[in-house]
């Protein structure tokens, strides 16, 4: 394996006990300090691609390997925070299982929240706390187990159109604070995959194959309202929606034959 | 207090007014439908006699009893079984099955394998309870989101971990839900088992005044067993919150904080003033007579939740009267922090003179009248120290109440405990113990003098003024020593108590700083070095006396 590389999915299949094939032979890398996005039409398997990573699907042909033992975490769909336990509590729940003492807990789950703005809720539960705000310790959670590769399912799919914008800016802001390294993030929002992804992988209906690893050549280091005025990242968007919208049209073609 | 809270009193008071009218002008038949005014004289008498508490404590503990026997290995089977799939196979279709069977149908069987005494009692409980928490807790387990798990794992929890942050808490409110369901299930069954084949219980109880035709006493038994059910479900809805306090609240608070702001509003080290009168009533009866530990130490924990109790009480009722804003140190904190409630604090604070009273009559029953006397004087004197029109320690009287109260007063209690006489050198001896005690709280009151005054509060401190003020304290501490000197000197106090010199350094500081000082951040450690003084004299007092017995 190329020494630059970090996770790599070899001829990865995937076919679940009710014999619906999520994936056949799909091969991507993502090398280190990578931001690799996913986007797709939705059933496309792009979720499952994240699972199995994750170790929550497994691989019925080919599979997965990282290069080293690396650490792994995951920003679910609308956060998925234990309500049970405190913002506090919730951000340093993967330092906790790793066997960190509780001052340490306390001490990163203090930083983590001064870096998010999130200093006057640490000691709430999340039930109380917007869906953005969710979102944030959500991304604090993973963040503070100081992941080798980030996974990101649809993480801001659930919050509204500002608060999404927000919260992009907000994790590319992360990432060139150097607090994130490699990230795969799944979305079927094609601006989102431009701004966040150093790399937009494109997937076919399902089973997901590739059918387009777009680099986007947009200047990054700007506001993201200027990055969307560039004809780079128009070009970009436009090409992918239109390869997504022929893979939707054809879905939607064949279930009307059915 | 809102209009809608008005009414919702308002229909059962007319119900109890329109139903004794209804007896009273005879609408309705007096041998059937007793009034409620002798209803409260049946509950009296049963009271009274102690018939009614026996049976309030032998249902009580077939309860709780039955309740423990099945809601334990209920909750644990039910965990097992919701995340073991065998184990569910196994148990589920069993559990329901039997889930509908009413339990009372079962208990003759119960009876013909246990016989007709407790067990059989306490079985029927018990497997009502079990199947009930059983099923619950199953269900609560199985409706965890599955997503909490893959979390947990993707962060790296083994299955222990799991087990530890989510399985059990995200079961938890089911399984609280289960354990309230299945307590209100067992107050039912036991006044059903008690009918049939007891001979004490408020079931049976229920059943004979039927027998014997004695409907009143038959609505005190059921008035009395609704209250049961209440504090059943006021106890278990504090269980729910502490266990499940996500559900409630919507801040963590941790354990140690809850611990810390109950240590805070009951003020355990003021303690020390309702500790070292009752050792040295003790102390100087010992000179007499062997030591009856059983009552010193029961007077000890009678004493103690008195001095917590009248803690709390000022703390609500200052809060009430707004004496206590957020610039007066000290006292109150936690209420006004909103740490807690003034409802919490209240009902803590009768609680706390609850046990105080319980302890107190039992001491009544074991010694005679004399303590029952001393013990009210003493909770009136606790409960109008800040309550009331005409409060205590808002008209001056604070430090004579203390003074009389927590010197005098409870060392003649102490004593008589040991020696049922009421002793005069007892009360001399209990002087300087009496002189430090007031000084603690008018250390508090100098310090205050100023907010006192702009509250109207008066205490002896603002009527004096600052000068008055400092010679008073003077005074206090000066005669902790001097009247003790006296007492050795006459004859009345061994001089192994002389050991309290040791004490003059640090009250001749504490006189300097008083005299000196007007800032109430300056006069704080006065405040707490008083209340120190109070208790090394105090203790050393007592050491002095204990000494005595040998040399």
């Amino acid at each position: 394996m190329d020494s630059g590389v970090v996770v790599d999915f070899a001829h990865l299949g995937v076919t679940y006990a009710n014999g619906v094939v999520a994936l056949s032979d799909l091969s991507l890398t993502i090398a280190a300090d990578q931001a690799v996005c996913v986007v797709g039409p939705s059933g496309c398997g792009k979720t499952t691609l994240l699972r199995v990573l994750a170790g929550l699907e497994r691989a019925t042909h080919g599979g997965v390997q990282l290069s080293r033992p690396a650490t792994l975490a995951m920003v679910f769909q609308q956060g998925l925070l234990f309500p049970w336990l405190s913002v506090a509590d919730n951000i340093s729940y993967g330092l906790m299982t790793r066997g960190a003492t509780p001052p340490q807990c306390r001490a990163a789950a203090r930083e983590w929240c001064e870096r998010m703005g999130l200093q006057r809720f640490i000691d709430a539960y999340p039930h109380q706390l917007s869906g953005g705000m969710q979102q944030r310790v959500g991304l604090a959670r993973a963040l503070a187990v100081n992941p080798d590769v980030l996974l990101l399912d649809e993480p801001f799919a659930a919050l509204d159109a500002q608060t999404r914008v927000l919260m992009q800016e907000l994790l590319v802001d992360l990432r060139r604070q150097g607090l994130c390294r490699s990230l795969l993030l799944v979305t079927h929002a094609i601006d989102e995959a431009l701004l966040v992804g150093d790399r937009v992988v494109v997937l076919s209906a399902r089973p997901g194959r590739i059918i387009a690893d777009v680099t986007p050549q947009v200047s990054h280091g700007q506001s993201f309202d200027e990055i969307r005025a560039q004809p780079a990242f128009m070009q970009a968007f436009t090409t992918i929606w239109q390869l997504i919208r022929h893979e939707v049209e054809a879905q939607l073609r064949e279930e009307v034959t059915l | 207090m809102t209009q809608s809270r008005w009414l919702t009193w308002l229909s059962p008071l007319l119900l109890l007014v329109l139903w004794e009218v209804a007896v009273q002008l005879n609408l309705l038949n007096r041998v059937f439908i007793p009034p409620p005014s002798e209803v409260m004289v049946a509950l009296t008498k049963a009271l009274r006699d102690g018939s009614m508490q026996h049976d309030v404590l032998v249902s009580s503990q077939r309860i709780v009893l039955g309740f423990v026997i099945g809601a334990v290995p209920g909750t644990l089977l039910g965990i097992w079984s919701g995340l073991n799939r065998t184990v569910l196979a196994l148990v589920r279709p069993l559990a329901t099955m039997l889930y509908p069977v009413p339990k009372i149908a079962l208990l003759p069987l119960v009876i013909v394998v246990l016989g007709i005494g407790e067990v059989s009692k306490v079985a029927t409980v018990a497997v009502s309870v079990f199947l009930m928490v059983v099923i619950h807790t199953i269900g609560g387990v199985l409706q965890i989101d599955q997503r909490y798990f893959e979390a947990a794992r993707v962060f790296g929890a083994n299955q222990r971990t799991i087990f530890r942050t989510v399985a059990l808490p995200a079961s938890l409110p089911a399984i609280v839900e289960g354990w309230k369901l299945a307590m209100g299930f067992a107050l039912t069954l036991i006044v059903g088992v008690e009918f049939v084949g007891a001979n004490d219980g408020i079931g049976y109880r229920i059943w004979q005044s039927y027998e014997l035709y004695a409907i009143a006493d038959m609505m005190a038994a059921v008035c009395v067993i609704a209250g049961l059910g209440w504090v059943v479900t006021v106890v278990l809805d504090e269980v729910a919150r502490l266990l499940v306090p996500w559900r409630y609240t919507t801040v963590k608070e941790s354990r140690m904080s809850v611990v810390r702001t109950w240590w805070g509003a009951v003020r355990p080290w003021s303690y020390t003033a309702a500790i070292v009168p009752v050792l040295l009533g003790a102390a100087i009866a010992a000179q007499q007579v062997g030591l009856n530990w059983w009552l010193l130490i029961l007077a000890l924990i009678g004493s103690i939740a008195i001095q917590g109790g009248t803690n709390l009480m000022n703390d609500y009722y200052d809060y009430r009267k707004g004496t206590d804003t957020p610039a007066v140190k000290g006292t109150g904190g936690a209420l006004l922090r909103g740490d807690l409630t003034p409802t919490q604090i209240f009902w803590a604070g009768i609680t706390a003179f609850a046990i105080g009273a319980a302890i107190g009559l039992y001491l009544v029953s074991v010694t005679g009248p004399f303590i029952f006397w001393l013990g009210l004087c003493s909770v009136a004197v606790g409960y109008f120290y800040t309550a009331g029109p005409f409060a205590l320690a808002y008209v001056g009287l604070g430090e004579i109440a203390v003074f009389i109260f927590m010197g005098p007063v409870m060392v003649l209690g102490s004593y008589f405990l040991q020696i049922p006489t009421v002793a005069w050198p007892a009360v001399w001896v209990s002087l300087p113990v009496a002189f430090v005690v007031a000084a603690i709280l008018h250390a508090n009151n100098l310090r205050d003098i100023d907010t006192d005054r702009i509250n109207n509060k008066r205490t002896l401190a603002t009527i004096f003024g600052r000068d008055g003020a400092r010679i008073e304290y003077y005074i206090l501490v000066g005669g902790t020593f001097v009247s003790q000197w006296v007492l050795v000197a006459l004859g009345v106090a061994p001089w192994p108590t002389l050991v309290t010199l040791a004490m003059l350094p640090l009250a001749w500081k504490l006189m300097g700083i008083a005299g000196r000082e007007v800032d109430p951040a300056a006069l704080q450690p006065v405040l707490r070095q008083t209340a120190m003084l109070h208790m090394r004299f105090g203790l050393l007092y007592v050491l002095g006396w204990v000494i005595a017995l040998w040399v």
